[in-house]
């Protein structure tokens, strides 16, 4: 049974269809590239699966439960968290705190706990900074130094990481990544490949990656799903997909040998 | 800017200009004969003549500030060809003040502009003529431009040494009412007098020139040993760290319990009312500062406050249900959550300046409603509602301001404390990540819905504590007490401060409540004052005076990092998650 | 699991349903209740409608500015309403002189250009320093701050004519041309209404040809999409900027003297017509021009009928101390439930 398993989702704003009838799934421990032309849908697919955009047509099933009608926090709650096309970190909240509102949906303590602090409340708190901390540390030792600055001081690559390590704190299964190579030099790119690989193997997250960088999904994916006018046109692995006439000529417009 | 178009005369003409305009707007508008009053050095100047003074030493200071040459290096000190043109800018300003007043002697311009009336001319050609008048301005306002220039002859620390023993002069004297009776009965107590010190509504010659040298000394021989104290205690391990603050706060908080012993009654009245701002503040601190909403009608939690409790508690109501305070208080704060969540609920999803106005617009209909004949007999309309009787503890009454000023203490420590609480929780940063980017926090499992909610409840509490307690302090409730000037003072005492920060709040509501009820020339001016402080603050320090660390980098990183992070409004309004992928 | 209802009927557009009928049901009963009280007869009516739609004509004409500002700034400009009375009370002391000296006994007509005249100057000059002072170098703040400063720049400039001008308020003198009635469809009608609405009219036309003809209206309107690219395109946005708001200035300079006509000045009369305003520019849509100018008419003769329409039947008494909170009510209600106005898009701003 897959982690993820989407069946004829379909999404229409006005007269434009983003998502047409796609099916889509991710099985424990894999990775999947999603690729296509701008416009083709991937975002939209990530908004509607995370509960952002209610579908117009379809099911969508995680870890067997339904996510119809579920808005973003039960998504979250669920096992799903993602990152931003145009990284969204809180900037005005330290590293730290940023990894620690990751555990929002995994913890209780409301107002009267915030005001008296009692034992449960204390060492809730000691858990959701441990914890934090734990997710900052998968990067070695790029964010935990920087834990008590403010996130808007880091790097961009760092900024990038942080942004996965708050997802990761969610306590997530699997991780959406919207172009996590986004604004990154080679070496950097090499990084994020080996990074989610550990993802993977490490912590066995089964993580959806959105991507334009052919090399980064080549180097990651086990799989490879191509979008394009909202219809999902391939399904394989990368060389598979790569060569498929529909998903080339969705890319260049015409039989053109592809110089990925 | 093109670097060689930052000339020296160029700048004396528009900070002389500017100079100018300010003073014969501070006299147009009234402020100039109003501030003759008060005395700031007896016999010597008056704050009325201080505006000039004070604006003129700006302007000159202004122009002789060094800057940025081509090398890129600001040097610390000016040249001394710079005190000339800080003399010109004085002259400017000077001329245009003689300008105001020459026209002001020739035409009768009282038809229209009020103030401008035969005594401001008098006072302000200082019985002389108005030729004289223009002389002694001109003369005085080089001098005055030089003064200001010439502090760039001096190394930092002389120069700030002087500014500052300047600067807590004057505001020494203006805090005579606050610090006479203080000094006097501390001073008493080693046989001392004030006399000296304090003449005529403000200092004395001779207390003038102690103060100043005073602060001059003690400023320059401990600022460099207050630095070394700090450097070390930032060395030293966390725990004793913590030790030292709290027991600052211990220290602080003795004072103020011993404070009423040191004052008159009224004072403890006017702490009263700065408390009852504090806790009002802390409130709205919580619905604007931690959750990012902008609530413009943050009265109507006050009047629900007070009228709640007037009508469980009052003599002389028409219910006659004259409740005991033990069950009003609970009641009364439960009313003010229950409304508190009906104002949220429709307003959840509003954008920040919509929010705003819709809350305006609330704050409006509860101020109506409580002064309308139809509501009358339940809110007894515009007379209000009277008989509210003070609270007793045993035998002890509640009544008299000393009283009223420890109740209001500890209820301002404990909604300080609640604060604080909240702010260093799960819930604070639930808060904070819903006011930074609230489709992000949906993400993270907050409750957007929830956490809206919960601020406006906590908001409402607390804005109704402050109105038990007003509801007390006056024994009566007015329906004009509650219009929109209440809620946007507390608006503007946490911007003042600084949004977020709790010492900000605090801060603020000392000095745009407790100032005003001390300096009655400027009550009047008060809102004038308030108008211009946003204003300056939005556009200079928006962060306001005390901020919290984070709202400081918060609102001069967004400037620069407009690039990298699309611009996300405070409080709801954001990037629609759509893009085109 | 979550109760997925189909996407016609989300649970919110079934609140503002039966909310609506509610309210159609309230005011069909209240209304009922006061004609049958025979308290008010037709004239009587009629005389509320038209002096409603003098009234709605002045809101229009303030209206315009703030959605004009807001169009292309997106900011609630919260001063506009102080604008409105900077002109009203100033052109109040040129009436004055001309009313003391004769002149305006002798010559109405020019006296009453030239009235007019200052006060839209004087109001388009505080607009303009309003921007060059306040706004200008708030463009990219967060949206907190400039409405702040908003606030800010209300409460001094409120308080700066008060300090100027004194704190009362003065009636305008008497315009012999413009008092009596002008017989309309054998209906008589207040001459310094109709004047109201037919200036208001003009300047409503002359305001959209502008901003549909003209080189400087398309520039603006240019400006209100995109910034960036409107320079690109050789559009001077400083300058447009300050034109939008010295249009807004004048417009509002202009209902600022009628406001004295028929009422009064004083210094704090810029702050409810200011809301009302606002409100009746959201009404018909923010940033929508003719949604400004309809807004407003829709909003003032709602607040001149409504209170006497809808309260009288239940006894309320004195129903026209409540004026003010139908017009706040009906703010509410827009923005809460049509925050893009009767004719702008539904642009809720949920995700």
């Amino acid at each position: 049974m897959s982690l993820l398993e989407v069946t004829g989702l379909t999404k229409r704003f006005g007269g434009l269809t983003a998502v047409d009838s796609v099916d889509f799934h991710v099985d424990q421990g894999e990775i999947v590239g999603v690729i296509g032309p701008n416009g083709a849908g991937k975002t939209t697919l990530f908004n509607i699966v995370t509960g952002f955009y209610d579908p117009d047509e379809g099911e969508m099933r995680f870890d067997e439960k339904s996510l119809l009608g579920l808005k973003p926090n039960q998504v979250t709650k669920l096992g799903i968290a993602r990152t931003f096309q145009a990284i969204r970190l809180f900037p005005a909240m330290t590293v730290l705190e940023n990894a620690m509102v990751g555990q929002h949906c995994r913890t209780r303590a409301g107002l009267l706990g915030a005001v008296f602090r009692g034992p449960r409340t204390r060492a809730e708190e000691r858990q959701i900074e441990e914890r934090a901390r734990d997710a900052l540390g998968f990067f070695g030792n790029r964010l935990i130094p920087n834990a008590d600055e403010l996130a808007s001081s880091l790097s961009y690559a760092d900024r990038r990481r942080l942004e996965i390590a708050r997802a990761m704190s969610t306590g997530a299964k699997l991780l959406l990544l919207d172009e996590p190579a986004a604004g990154m030099n080679p070496s950097e790119k090499e990084g994020l490949v080996k990074l989610i690989g550990r993802l993977r193997d490490e912590r066995n997250y089964a993580v959806v990656l959105i991507e334009h960088d052919m090399p980064v999904v080549k180097n990651v994916s086990d799989r490879v799903v191509a979008l394009d006018y909202g219809k999902k046109i391939a399904d394989g692995t990368y060389s598979e997909v790569a060569s498929n006439e529909r998903v080339i000529e969705a890319y260049l417009g015409a039989r053109h040998e592809e110089s990925a | 800017m093109d670097k060689k178009k930052i000339s020296l005369p160029r700048l004396a003409l528009k900070f002389g200009l500017i100079a100018g305009v300010v003073i014969v707007y501070c006299a147009v508008v009234g402020m100039t004969e109003r501030f003759t009053g008060r005395t700031i050095v007896n016999e010597v100047i008056s704050l009325g003549d201080f505006l000039f003074v004070a604006f003129v030493l700006v302007a000159g200071y202004s122009v002789a500030k060094p800057r940025a040459l081509p090398g890129d290096l600001v040097p610390d000190r000016a040249r001394p060809p710079a005190v000339a043109y800080g003399a010109l800018a004085g002259v400017i300003a000077g001329l245009v003040t003689a300008l105001f007043l020459v026209v002001a002697n020739s035409v009768n311009l009282r038809l229209v502009l009020v103030s401008v009336t035969q005594s401001l001319i008098d006072k302000m050609s200082y019985g002389g003529s108005v030729r004289s008048a223009l002389v002694f301005m001109t003369v005085g306002g080089a001098l005055l431009g030089a003064i200001g220039a010439s502090l760039w002859l001096l190394r930092e620390r002389a120069r700030n040494t002087l500014i500052i023993a300047f600067v807590t002069t004057i505001l020494f004297s203006l805090g005579e009412p606050l610090l006479r009776p203080i000094l006097t009965t501390l001073l008493l107590k080693v046989r001392l007098t004030t006399t000296w010190l304090f003449f005529g509504g403000g200092l004395s010659r001779v207390g003038a020139v102690v103060v100043f040298v005073t602060t001059a000394l003690i400023y320059y021989f401990w600022k460099q040993r207050g630095g070394e104290f700090r450097g070390r205690v930032q060395e030293l391990p966390e725990r004793q760290r913590k030790g030292i603050r709290i027991g600052a706060v211990v220290l602080l908080i003795a004072f103020l319990l011993y404070l009423p012993n040191l004052l008159t009654s009224f004072l403890a009245e006017v702490l009263g009312t700065v408390g009852l701002y504090i806790i009002l503040g802390l409130g709205l601190n919580i619905v604007i500062g931690y959750a990012g909403l902008l609530d413009l009608g943050y009265v109507a939690f006050l009047a629900v406050g007070s009228y709640t409790t007037a009508i469980l508690i009052s003599t002389r109501h028409p219910f006659e249900l004259e409740w005991s305070y033990w069950m009003s208080i609970p009641v009364t704060i439960l009313v003010a959550i229950v409304i508190g969540i009906m104002i949220g609920a429709p307003v959840l999803r509003l954008r920040g300046d919509y929010l705003a106005i819709v809350t305006l617009g609330f704050g409006e209909i509860a101020r109506i409603i409580v002064i309308s004949d139809w509501a009358r007999p339940v809110l007894g309309g515009a007379q209000g509602i009277l008989g509210i009787r003070a609270p007793a503890i045993g035998d002890l009454e509640i009544r008299d301001p000393e009283k009223l000023y420890y109740a209001i203490l500890i209820c301002v420590l404990l909604v300080a404390f609640i604060s604080i609480r909240l702010a260093a929780s799960r819930v604070g940063r639930a808060w904070n990540a819903m006011r930074e980017d609230e489709q992000v926090a949906e993400a993270m499992g907050i409750s957007i819905i929830g956490y809206k909610l919960l601020a406006f409840a906590t908001g409402a509490a607390l804005g109704s504590i402050s109105g038990i307690f007003f509801a007390i302090k006056l024994g009566s409730v007015f329906s004009n007490s509650f219009n929109i000037i209440v809620s946007i003072n507390v608006l503007a005492l946490i911007i003042l401060g600084g949004m977020g920060s709790i010492p900000g709040v605090i801060a603020g509501a000392f000095v745009l409540v407790g100032l005003p009820d001390l300096l009655r020339e400027f009550a009047d001016f008060r809102l004038l004052i308030y108008g211009a402080i946003l204003v300056a603050l939005m556009l200079f320090k928006p962060e306001g005076l005390i901020p919290s660390k984070r709202r400081k980098r918060e609102l001069h990183e967004r400037e620069s990092e407009e690039e990298q992070y699309e611009d996300r409004a405070g409080g709801g309004g954001t990037e629609p998650v759509i893009t085109t992928s | 699991m979550r109760f997925a209802l189909p996407e016609r009927l989300s649970l919110q557009k079934i609140i503002q349903l039966v909310l609506g009928l509610l309210l159609a049901v309230i005011v069909l009963v209240s209304s009922m209740k006061t004609i049958n009280t025979g308290n008010f007869s037709g004239s009587q009516w009629r005389n509320l409608v038209v002096s409603g739609i003098a009234l709605g004509s002045m809101y229009a004409l303030i209206a315009m500015g703030y959605t004009l500002v807001y169009g292309i700034l997106f900011i609630i400009n919260f001063a506009h309403g102080e604008v409105f009375m900077a002109g009203g009370y100033t052109a109040f002391f040129v009436a004055r002189a001309f009313s003391d000296s004769g002149f305006l006994a002798d010559n109405p007509i020019i006296s009453l250009i030239v009235v007019f005249a200052v006060g839209m100057l004087v109001s388009m000059m505080i607009a303009i320093t309003l921007e060059r002072v306040a706004y200008r170098r708030l463009r990219g703040a967060p949206r907190l701050v400039p409405l702040i400063t908003a606030v800010g720049a209300s409460l001094f400039l409120q308080n700066t004519f008060r300090g100027l001008y004194g704190a009362q308020v003065r009636a305008y003198p008497e315009v012999e041309v413009l008092s009596g009635t002008v017989s309309i469809f054998g209906m008589p009608v207040g001459k310094l209404s109709l004047l109201t609405i037919l200036l208001a009219a003009a300047l409503m036309f002359t305001l959209f040809t502008f901003i549909t003809k003209t080189k400087t209206g398309r520039a603006m309107r240019a400006v209100g999409e995109d910034k960036e690219i409107a320079s690109l395109m050789g559009i001077d946005v400083d300058r447009t900027i300050v034109r939008t708001f010295a249009i807004g200035g004048l417009l509002a300079g202009a209902a600022g003297v009628l406001w004295g006509l028929i009422f009064q000045v004083g210094f704090f009369m810029g702050f409810f017509p200011g809301i009302k305003a606002f409100t009746a520019a959201v009404l018909g849509g923010i940033g929508n021009v003719v949604g400004a100018g309809l807004g407003g008419l829709t909003l003032g003769v709602l607040e001149s009928v409504a209170p006497n329409l809808l309260l009288t039947g239940w006894d309320v008494p004195s129903p026209n101390q409540l004026t003010d909170v139908i017009a706040f009510t009906v703010l509410v209600f827009v923005l809460i439930f049509k925050p893009g106005g009767i004719l702008g898009s539904d642009e809720a701003e949920k995700v």
